[in-house]
């Protein structure tokens, strides 16, 4: 039986993810899991945009139009790496998980990774 | 003096060894030039006349390409210069003798070219007018020479061959020798002596100018002094004669050369502690992945150069693939790994599906939910935790109502409901014992009639608006425990009497352990379970965590989780008979009524409490199975709680569907105080676990605080809920001073007490005293 909470699949025939995170879903379960988080994510209050990018910049998902996007992303990942590189060279074992900014309009959230970079523009709650 | 040493030239013969005897011909000459340009400088500065010593030079260049160089100074020590290069004279010995044999002819062959080569050179005209006098001279010399060098060469070649053989002894005696060495005991000292050689001079060129303070100066000051003076008179005198020249120019000659274009690469490093560090644990690693201490230094480069510079046109796939397995493999997990081996067959789009599927992807989204929430619940997270809230400084708030009644009330946070438990009734919440933030909640039909299949859901404090875990029950969930001992462990009963173990920890939809295999296993729903921790364990019971249910088929077991899991008995709830004051069991039928709740004492757990459906609240212990130690009548309806003040050791407190809520003392047989407001069945009560005196109740349509201090005949604060939503349960949390309701409606709302009023202490004598006031007033 597959953990994917709303599947509706049949039989036990199609693969599973199995130990990689101790759950037994079935691949495409998996993926809905994810879309499902990502949808979540971008229908709460006063989530403007969110971005997701591969190590080269190539969107995987967005909300937001392209130039944007590509804008985003540019500016951000620049960011990331000089934030990365100054908590590094303080100290080398450290590694920077998460970055926030705040600014008179919005907080920009980003998680940053070597393969992929997550950014989430939310605005503040009235 | 120059011809004396050049006759000891002709038999001197030394062991060494020159290559340049093997050049050929034309090199030769030109040999002999450096040669006898060195032979010169080396008798201390005399200037060399082409005129008087040409034959003699001549000769002495004949013969001294046969022979090895040598060079004399006044002194007669040898100052040749060393050949640059030694050849091992073992190796030479076959050479030499091919070679030699070989020279001979062409050695003849030269001498014979010698006049044609000469007159050709001759005729060539393209030499400086000292070679062409020199090899005219040479040819002169040859000519008249002729049979004198024949002579001299076969003298040469006889030398030479004795001079194989010397060196063939030479290169036995070596082996010799080196033998001799092997043998020798390796442990012997062996001395060594540094030697300096002779300094080597490769240039050297005498200053033209003297200091003043040396002992030449004077001499040289006159010479100089004399030397202006002869410029002065060489205008008019007539020792001195201008002559001219001419000299023949060589016609230039252009010439091209082609190389290809040199290229310039801009190449930057930058250097950086942490990428210092990278590279030391990468190159350290050697044993955990190979494959990363591989392409540790060159995957180095291409991630910092793909980090460095984001390229925003997206590249061929080919390259792009590249570039992710480096990084990949950087990173340097194993199942990354598989995944690229899968990743390079397959084009650029199940990629992005991957990215999407890793596990740092699904953390890194779970921290990027919960960030968003905190942001949007932070005044409310901050409330429940009685910290200040933030005044969020950009935000335009209008000004909030705040209710500045001094009255008690509930102010509303927030509530935990999600589009899976819309419509869904709450039965049953818990806290976790270990994690003071996630709450598990379960959901389950009381009724008989509209029974659907359960869902137990794990909430969490920091993400109100999406479970943590789901577990889907086949039938309604009636009651949920979480494990003390284990906190991940979270017992659920349901409405067709399975008992199912969940482990929180793991998503799996399926309980690690179920009771549903058990003989003894419950028949009718289980209305409530608890982990009961026995530390004053009997002889032969045994230690530890049990875990303990009760069921409407009139049975409150234990449960032990061995293999499986192993249920007992503990007490069967048998119905008193009322008319005598022992009790009698009915031989015929045995009815069991069926218990709703249970309650252990918190100091002793040996006692215990349990309702009925009858109304009795019966005393029971734990190691007696028989007969109830006592038995409290009151109620009128099912008794749906009973629960053991958490101050007052013999206190308890009951509900029930008579609509009134009983206080009792453990030792009376009548109940304390009795509350009713409304006419209402009340389903749950729970003491705070602050204040002595307060107390929560849940009735149908209503919410009900209530504080002894205040009124013991009104409840202190009433909320009444949405018309159609009838709030299940009630829950008080144990850090913060907020209570937590369930509804019909699936969704548990939580408040906070506000204006409640604080003594400070837990207030048990208050409650002491009015149960005291009570009792005295009843008398």
């Amino acid at each position: 039986m597959c953990d994917y909470q709303k599947c509706k699949h049949w039989g036990g025939n199609q693969d599973y993810t199995s130990t990689r995170n101790k759950r037994k879903t079935h691949l495409c379960c998996d993926m809905a899991e994810v879309e499902d988080t990502l949808k979540r994510i971008q229908g709460y209050n006063g989530v403007i945009g969110s971005i997701v990018v591969n190590a080269e910049g190539i969107p995987i998902r967005t909300t937001l139009d392209n130039s944007t996007t590509v804008q985003y992303v540019g500016l951000l990942h620049q960011l990331t790496m000089k934030a990365r590189s100054t908590i590094r060279d303080i100290d080398p074992q450290n590694d920077l998980t998460f970055l926030r900014i705040r600014s008179k309009k919005h907080e920009i959230m980003v998680a940053p990774d070597k393969e992929f970079l997550m950014i989430v523009i939310q605005s503040p709650t009235e | 003096m120059s011809n004396t040493t050049v006759k000891q030239k002709r038999p001197a013969l030394k062991v060494a060894k020159s290559s340049k005897t093997l050049n050929v011909s034309s090199g030769v000459f030109r040999v002999n030039k450096s040669i006898s340009k060195t032979i010169n400088h080396s008798f201390s500065g005399k200037s060399f006349s082409s005129g008087g010593d040409s034959r003699v030079l001549d000769k002495s260049s004949a013969q001294t390409p046969k022979h090895t160089v040598q060079v004399f100074d006044e002194h007669g020590q040898d100052v040749a210069p060393r050949p640059l290069y030694n050849p091992d004279p073992g190796v030479l010995q076959p050479k030499q003798g091919k070679i030699f044999p070989a020279q001979d002819t062409s050695s003849w062959t030269t001498m014979t070219d010698f006049p044609s080569v000469a007159f050709q050179t001759t005729n060539a005209s393209n030499t400086g007018p000292f070679t062409r006098s020199f090899f005219g001279s040479i040819s002169a010399s040859r000519t008249s020479q002729t049979l004198e060098s024949v002579t001299d060469e076969t003298k040469d070649l006889l030398v030479k061959q004795d001079l194989s053989n010397s060196l063939s002894d030479v290169q036995a005696r070596r082996e010799e020798v080196q033998e001799q060495v092997r043998e020798d005991v390796l442990d012997s000292v062996v001395d060594c002596y540094l030697t300096e050689t002779e300094t080597i001079w490769l240039l050297d060129i005498p200053t033209v100018s003297v200091s003043e303070d040396s002992e030449d100066a004077e001499a040289v000051k006159e010479r100089n002094n004399a030397y202006t003076e002869l410029c002065k008179n060489r205008l008019g005198n007539d020792k001195y004669v201008e002559r001219s020249m001419q000299t023949f120019n060589g016609a230039p000659k252009t010439k091209e050369v082609q190389c290809d274009s040199i290229t310039m690469v801009d190449k930057a490093v930058m250097s950086t502690i942490w990428d210092m560090y990278d590279s030391f644990c990468n190159k350290s690693d050697v044993s955990g992945n190979t494959v990363v201490s591989d392409q540790g230094n060159k995957a180095d480069v291409p991630d910092s150069s793909s980090m460095s510079k984001l390229d925003l046109n997206p590249k061929g796939p080919e390259q792009s693939k590249s570039m992710v397995s480096i990084s990949s493999t950087v990173s340097g997990s194993s199942a990354q790994l598989e995944k690229m081996a899968c990743v390079l067959l397959v084009e650029e789009e199940p990629d992005h599906e991957l990215i999407l599927q890793s596990d740092k992807f699904k953390q890194d989204l779970a921290v990027m939910e919960r960030v968003i929430l905190a942001n949007i619940f932070q005044p409310k997270l901050a409330a429940y935790r009685q910290l200040p809230v933030i005044e969020d400084p950009d935000c335009v708030r209008m000004a909030m109502g705040s209710k500045n009644s001094p009255s008690p009330f509930l102010e509303h946070l927030w509530a935990f409901e999600c589009g899976l438990t819309m419509g869904r009734n709450v039965s049953s919440m818990t806290w976790n014992k270990k994690n003071p933030d996630l709450l598990a909640v379960g959901y389950g039909q009381l009724d008989f009639k509209d029974q659907k299949s359960g869902l137990v859901c794990c909430w969490s404090l920091k993400n109100p608006t999406w479970p943590d875990r789901i577990f889907h029950c086949e039938s309604g969930v009636t009651a949920l425990d979480f494990s003390a001992c284990n906190a991940n462990q979270l017992a659920v009963g349901m409405y067709d009497g399975t008992i199912a173990i969940y482990n929180v920890q793991a998503a799996e939809q399926t309980p690690i352990i179920d009771s549903s295999d058990c003989s003894k296993m419950h028949t009718c729903p289980v209305w409530q379970l608890r982990w009961i921790d026995h530390e004053s364990g009997l002889a032969g019971e045994d230690k530890g965590e049990i875990l303990i249910s009760v069921s409407a088929d009139g049975r409150i077991c234990k449960w032990v989780h061995y293999k499986c899991l192993e249920c007992v008995d503990l007490m069967t709830l048998k119905t008193p008979d009322l008319a005598t004051n022992h009790m009698k069991w009915n031989r015929t039928i045995s009815a069991l009524s069926p218990g709703l709740c249970f309650d252990f004492h918190s100091n002793d757990s040996n006692i215990y409490l349990a309702g009925t459906e009858d109304g009795y609240i019966h005393k029971c212990s734990y190691s007696y199975k028989e007969e109830y130690l006592e038995t409290y009548i009151a109620h009128k309806g099912p008794v749906y709680k009973v629960t053991w003040s958490p101050f007052c050791p013999d206190v308890f407190l009951s509900c029930s569907s008579d609509w009134t809520i009983q206080l009792w003392r453990q030792d009376l047989q009548r109940p304390v105080l009795c509350f009713t407001s409304g006419q209402k069945a009340v389903f749950d009560i729970m003491w705070s676990p602050h204040c002595a005196t307060v107390f929560g109740s849940v009735s149908e349509g209503k919410v009900e605080i209530w504080d002894l201090r205040i009124s013991s005949l009104d409840p202190t604060i009433v909320s009444v809920t949405c018309p159609g939503v009838n709030p299940t349960g009630l829950l008080f949390t144990s850090e913060t001073d907020c209570v937590l309701v369930g509804d019909s409606e699936g969704k548990v709302t939580v408040y906070k007490l506000r204006n409640l009023t604080d003594g400070g202490s837990t207030q048990v004598e208050t409650l002491e005293d009015v149960i005291q006031s009570t009792l005295s007033s009843q008398h």
